[in-house]
């Protein structure tokens, strides 16, 4: 009785997330559609404000409105406001809820913007022209190669990046050749830095990128991962698609048509690259033998553009064998009797571990030999952990420690790897 | 035997009185200012004078209440057959049978507590002189045992007090990281309650996790937990399956009250806060020290002494050397006989080998008799000149440095692998070969060094100028000589009388005087002495060529002291010399000038350092910087949890900083060798350093791509170039731990670089070296700096959107609902 006596008084929030406030709504702003909610913590009162599409339904003076209709996909606009991914199934979002995401997203900063100070080198040419000067690399004077030397590799730098490329749009406003480099620029960095597909979508439509691009493949992504799977291939619906498309397809789990298309790339100039991409996608499909067919394909392809690129492929190439190798055959159930040796580096230096097998178990697992100084608990502890576990895979870290245990838990999994048939 | 007249002791009484009422004025005063300290030294403020006068105050106080209290019951009883105004016996009076018409003293308090507690048969008949169980087991230890068994007590515990200290309180490895605790994830905010003001998560499976009410919880949302450190913080009220109460722990802002309001995925709930700095080392440390790690550093007065004269400045530590003088007023040189370790040590020496082998004895006292006094005024002198030398003689340092390099290699080896033991130098073999040498003077007799040379002792005997009580001997002595063979420094006179500046008040004489002739007793007393010269001592008092001595040796000790003092500046750090290689040093060392005045050289810090980081000088800034301690990066990091390193600074050269200063304490600046660094030389991919910089959670290190290459565009090709490090220098504290790594793999197990490339380097502009103040506050001076230049580059940018709205118009809330039927404007 009490309860309902008092919300009969007090104004009631539901948010889309979930959750329930009570409160009382002090204004109302219909046009910028926003409200201002007064609620009571214990002995505090705060005053909030508070968006129409982070509210599903406000109860006022006993009367219920409803602000948004609760989504369909329960990790909806919420999630994807704050840059999150949204893991998507096929068709959860109808063409209109994206396209009205995207706009309404889109043209709202991201919660961070307003705190990320503009910072970048006095050096840099705010111009930023179409094309580089030609006198060469130079990261401080260069924007695009300050964001592609700086900016990308470090992740506490994206922000400022992207509040850069913003501040390079207002300088831009009247060339809109500019501008739409810049938007496609802040899209991309949207998608590939913060996984903001909304935004990202939002700007790379903005700049009208064209089907068949790298943008579109992009743009592609966004739509599929905001939930509509259609878009996302009308997006791929063309003739000629650049090599990324390989991979969305491989994501999208059309893996047929992504060997397809690895396949017509291979063609090319560049077979590297395309096998590499066709191996991921079968190994994402779990199609493990076709996965270590198209891996080979890169070691027995001709020589690269130069040795360099040649090292890098097939470096890739063996470390994606290698890891399937291990995930797959360090399976203690599949190894024979016997002890294997086998090292890696660790902390302070190679370090060697003797595993025993016996019977399908693990019944030992020992450092043979080490250098580490620091992280000495891990030295008992990992091998204690995979004994328990009778395998390599879950093994959490001795805290503080993760490089002597990943060292020792790799050296088991090579060591293991040793007795697979 | 007179007992005093009724009016002297009615005045002894009224003086204890006062002396008691004093002490216990003072000891109000210590205990007011202890309790206010918190019964430690501030450790942000040790430089500072006022800190630490509390312990001087206590020292004073019981002092006083000791002395008042004997005085006092003296005084007041004064037939229990004592003519001294107090008596500080404590040795085991020597046995022997009663005379026929002989009366026995009235047995002492202690003596009539043992008759009730003790079985008779391990007691002493005090009448057939037979002794008992007790006796003859003490006996069978040893005759310096039987004597004054409470002085062997005390040295064997304070020994034992300092190895523990030493090796279970110094010793790391113990620590462990905290657990992480356990996480739940998946929970949803559903209601707040606004009259508890608790937040109720709820969880869709109904096995939760078991939490207990009032049990810390912070809460992250599900998509950062693991990687954010913005969590907040809950004290669980109550739970029922699948819910759970939780009340903030502080006011929650605006920004985190949102969070929880409109975040749509879940939240996670951590026992622990999820990625805090780590503090095991220093939490560790903490745990053990119910006493000060540096406990018997700081009582060496002469550490602080020539470290406040050689830095021109209050030591912390002087409080403590001053309250143990304060208490050697009554005990003189009680500090060489009962507590410095290295006297014990030297006794056990003397008890395993220094006996045994006698061809080296020397009968007389030769040129090294008052060889103390100089060395003492040697190294003041130095000290004056700004050079710190006392650390390689005081007592305490020597013992501390002999345990370090002895000892501490096979402890390591022992519990940790031999591997694991850094290669000694040339000063630490001269460390050796000096302790070596202390202990072997004493082939030449009992405790040599303790008698003629240690100057930490010469402080002593000269404190004894101010004694108050002194050993005498009575009439009834026999001169048998027994006292004067035992006596382990030498003290007593052929007429066996005291050499009072020798004299410890170890009482083993006491106890060997068949005729208990010797007493312990107030300076001042004279009743019923022997005469003094019989036997004749063969002494003189300062005569001509004694006032000659004295004077060439005070003169060389001048000139010697002096001389040390222009050699070590002149071949020493040349700290004004601009190209001057500046070695790096512990965090929170104070400035190199003042480091090297204050460090004694002990070698404390190197011992509680994990993984030792801290590694001693040698002979790279000559003497001036000999077993200084500094960090060897290439052999390990400075562990972000660990300040150990200041807390067992005996004199501040290393501030006593806690962990939430050290981590911000810039020891250093981790510079990148542009030519061999892998990314950058074009050699291979490596982020080993970057890794580990993020992993310390300093996050110093970032990334900038190199050797990118370029299409005919201009434009870059995706995949190749390296990442290469660059440090950020506002956030670089010079830990090493980088360096560490970078030398490990790069260098030692791979073999492609000589030595690492990415170096901590020293120097003006790259480390902060503050005498006093908080490193926190220098931070966020700078850090205001930076953003006020930073405000001032910004422009006011606006978020810049094509074809932008309108901007919009704010409607009171209706007055009431049934008015206005669409108050949100819904369409």
């Amino acid at each position: 009785m009490f309860a309902l006596a008092r919300s009969a008084v007090a104004d009631s929030v539901e948010f889309l997330s979930g959750a329930k406030a009570e409160g009382t709504v002090t204004a109302i702003r219909k046009a910028a559609k926003e409200f201002d909610i007064e609620v009571k913590i214990g002995t505090r009162t705060l005053v909030r404000t508070y968006t129409f599409d982070k509210v599903h339904a406000v109860t006022m003076k006993g009367k219920r409105f409803v602000l948004t209709p609760l989504p369909a996909n329960p990790t909806g606009a919420g999630a994807a406001a704050k840059g999150t991914s949204v893991a998507s199934e096929t068709g959860l979002q109808t063409r209109d809820q994206v396209m009205r995401q995207i706009d309404q997203i889109g043209r709202t900063p991201p919660d961070w913007f307003e705190a990320t100070p503009l910072n970048y080198p006095q050096s840099l040419d705010l111009t930023w022209p179409l094309k580089p000067p030609n006198k060469g690399w130079n990261n401080q004077k260069n924007i695009g190669q300050y964001l592609w030397d700086i900016i990308n590799p470090n992740p506490s730098r994206w922000r400022s990046g992207i509040r850069l490329v913003h501040h390079e749009m207002t300088v831009h406003k009247q060339d809109p050749e500019l501008l739409q480099r810049d938007m496609k620029s802040l899209g991309t960095m949207y998608f590939q830095l913060f996984q903001d597909y909304p935004r990202a979508a939002f700007w790379l439509l903005q700049a009208k990128v064209d089907k068949g691009d790298v943008n579109a493949v992009m743009l592609g992504e966004c739509y599929w991962r905001m939930g509509n799977r259609q878009m996302g291939l009308d997006m791929l619906n063309s003739s000629r698609l650049p090599m990324q498309a390989i991979k969305l397809l491989g994501d999208m789990g059309e893996t047929d048509r992504a060997i397809r298309l690895a396949d017509a790339f291979a063609k090319g100039r560049q077979p590297h690259e395309a096998y590499l991409l066709a191996g991921d996608a079968c190994r994402a499909a779990g199609r493990l033998p076709q996965a270590i067919a198209y891996y080979q394909k890169v070691l027995d392809a001709p020589d690269a553009r130069n040795q360099e690129y040649t090292a890098r492929y097939s470096g890739r190439a063996t470390d994606s064998m290698e890891a399937i190798r291990l995930i797959h055959r360090a399976n203690v159930a599949q190894v024979a009797d016997g002890t294997y040796r086998a090292s890696s580096i660790g902390y302070n230096g190679n370090l060697e571990v003797e595993v025993k097998v016996a019977g399908h178990r693990v019944t030992s697992v020992t450092v043979t030999q080490h250098r580490e100084k620091q992280f000495y608990a891990a030295l008992s502890d990992t091998p204690a952990k995979i004994l328990k576990k009778q395998s390599i895979q879950g093994i959490d870290a001795t805290s503080r420690a993760t490089i002597t245990s990943q060292a020792i838990v790799n050296a088991t999994a090579k060591a293991l790897a040793k007795g697979a048939p | 035997m007179t007992p005093p007249g009724g009016g002297q002791s009615l005045r002894r009484a009224v003086l204890g009185g006062a002396l008691v009422l004093l002490g216990l004025a003072c000891g109000h005063v210590a205990w007011r200012q202890a309790t206010m300290a918190g019964w430690r030294f501030d450790a942000i403020h040790r430089a500072d004078p006022h800190e630490g006068w509390w312990l001087v105050a206590l020292a004073a106080a019981i002092t006083l209440l000791v002395v008042g209290a004997l005085l006092f019951s003296t005084g007041l009883f004064p037939g229990a057959g004592t003519p001294a105004v107090f008596r500080l016996d404590w040795y085991l009076p020597f046995l022997r049978k009663k005379k026929a018409k002989e009366t026995l003293p009235a047995p002492s308090w202690l003596a009539r507590l043992a008759s009730r507690v003790l079985p008779a048969t391990w007691r002493a008949d005090r009448i057939t002189g037979k002794p008992g169980a007790i006796r003859r087991w003490l006996k069978w230890l040893g005759p310096s045992l039987l004597s004054s068994p409470l002085r062997r007590v005390v040295q064997a515990t304070c020994l034992l007090v300092f190895l523990v200290l030493f090796f279970y309180v110094c010793w790391p490895y113990r620590a462990r990281p905290a657990a992480e605790g356990q996480q739940f994830a998946g929970w949803k905010f559903s209601e707040l309650d606004h009259e508890s003001g608790a937040f109720r998560f709820s969880h869709p499976s109904d096995a939760g996790p078991r939490l207990e009410p009032g049990q810390p919880v912070f809460v992250v949302d599900d998509a950062s937990a693991g990687s954010a450190s913005d969590s907040i913080a809950f004290t669980v009220a109550r739970q029922e399956p699948g819910h759970v109460a939780l009340v903030p722990l502080n006011d929650l802002s605006a920004a985190q009250f949102d969070a929880l309001l409109l975040h749509g995925g879940g939240w996670t709930i951590c026992e622990q806060m999820p990625n805090r700095w780590p503090s095991h080392y220093a939490d560790d440390l903490a745990s053990k020290q119910w006493l000060p790690a540096e406990l018997f550093l700081v009582i060496d007065p002469l550490v602080s002494l020539s470290t406040a004269i050689a830095a021109r400045s209050w030591v912390w530590s002087l409080a403590s050397a001053g309250a143990i003088l304060i208490v050697c007023v009554l005990i003189p040189r009680g500090f060489c006989g009962y507590l410095c370790p290295l006297g014990t040590v030297i006794d056990l020496f003397d008890w395993t080998i220094g006996k045994r082998v006698t061809r080296f004895r020397v009968a007389d006292d030769g040129w090294w008799v008052h060889l103390k006094y100089y060395l003492l005024a040697g190294t003041l002198v130095a000290a004056l000149g700004g050079v710190l030398v006392s650390g390689f003689v005081a007592a305490i340092p020597v013992i501390t440095r002999a345990a370090l390099f002895l000892g501490e290699p096979l402890q390591t080896a022992t519990l940790r692998g031999g591997h694991l033991v850094p290669a000694l130098n040339s000063g630490q073999f001269l460390s050796i070969a000096m302790f070596a040498v202390v202990l072997g003077l004493g082939l030449l007799k009992p405790r040599f060094w303790c008698k003629y040379v240690c100057p930490s002792g010469a402080v002593f005997s000269l404190g004894n100028l101010f004694r108050v009580s002194e050993r005498k001997v009575e009439s009834t002595c026999i001169n048998c000589n027994k006292c004067v063979e035992i006596c382990p420094f030498d003290a007593i006179k052929p007429d066996f009388t005291t050499r009072v500046t020798d004299c410890t008040l170890c009482q083993t004489c006491g106890g060997v005087c068949p005729t208990h002739a010797i007493k312990f007793v107030e300076r001042w007393n004279v009743v019923e002495l022997k005469t003094a010269n019989d036997p004749p001592t063969g002494e003189t008092s300062l005569g001509r060529r004694g006032f000659l001595s004295l004077a060439a040796g005070a003169a060389a000790a001048v000139a010697g002291g002096g001389a040390i003092a222009v050699a070590t500046k002149a071949s020493g750090g040349r700290l004004a010399e601009a190209d001057t290689n500046l070695p790096v040093r512990p965090p929170g060392s104070v400035p190199e000038p003042d480091f090297l005045q204050l460090c004694i050289r002990c070698g404390e810090c190197f011992k509680a350092c994990p993984n030792n980081v801290l590694q001693p000088e040698g002979f790279q800034q000559g003497l001036e910087g000999l077993w200084t301690p500094l960090v060897n990066a290439d052999w390990a990091g400075c562990a972000s949890s660990c300040n150990a390193c200041g807390q067992v600074c005996p004199t501040g050269a290393i501030r006593a900083l806690p962990l939430e200063e050290k981590r911000v304490v810039r020891m250093g600046l981790a510079i990148v060798d542009q030519q061999t660094c892998l990314p950058l030389a074009d050699r291979e991919a490596c982020q080993l350093c970057v890794d580990e910089c993020v992993a310390a959670g300093y996050d110093a290190i970032e990334f900038t791509r190199v050797h990118t290459r370029v299409d005919a565009d201009g434009q870059p090709l995706a995949g190749s170039g390296f990442l290469a490090p660059v440090v950020l220098p506002e956030k670089c504290v010079g830990c090493g731990l980088c360096q560490t790594r970078c030398h490990a793999i790069n260098a030692k197990e791979k073999h492609l670089l000589d030595e690492s490339a990415i170096v901590i380097v020293a120097g003006d502009g790259r480390e902060d070296r503050l005498r006093t103040g908080s490193y926190i506050a220098l931070r966020e001076i700078e850090a205001a700096e930076r953003a006020k230049t930073q405000r001032a580059n910004s422009p006011e940018g606006a978020y810049f959107v094509p074809e932008a709205g309108a901007p919009p118009e704010t409607d009171p809330a209706p007055a009431d609902v049934s008015d206005a039927e669409n108050p949100f404007g819904l369409p």
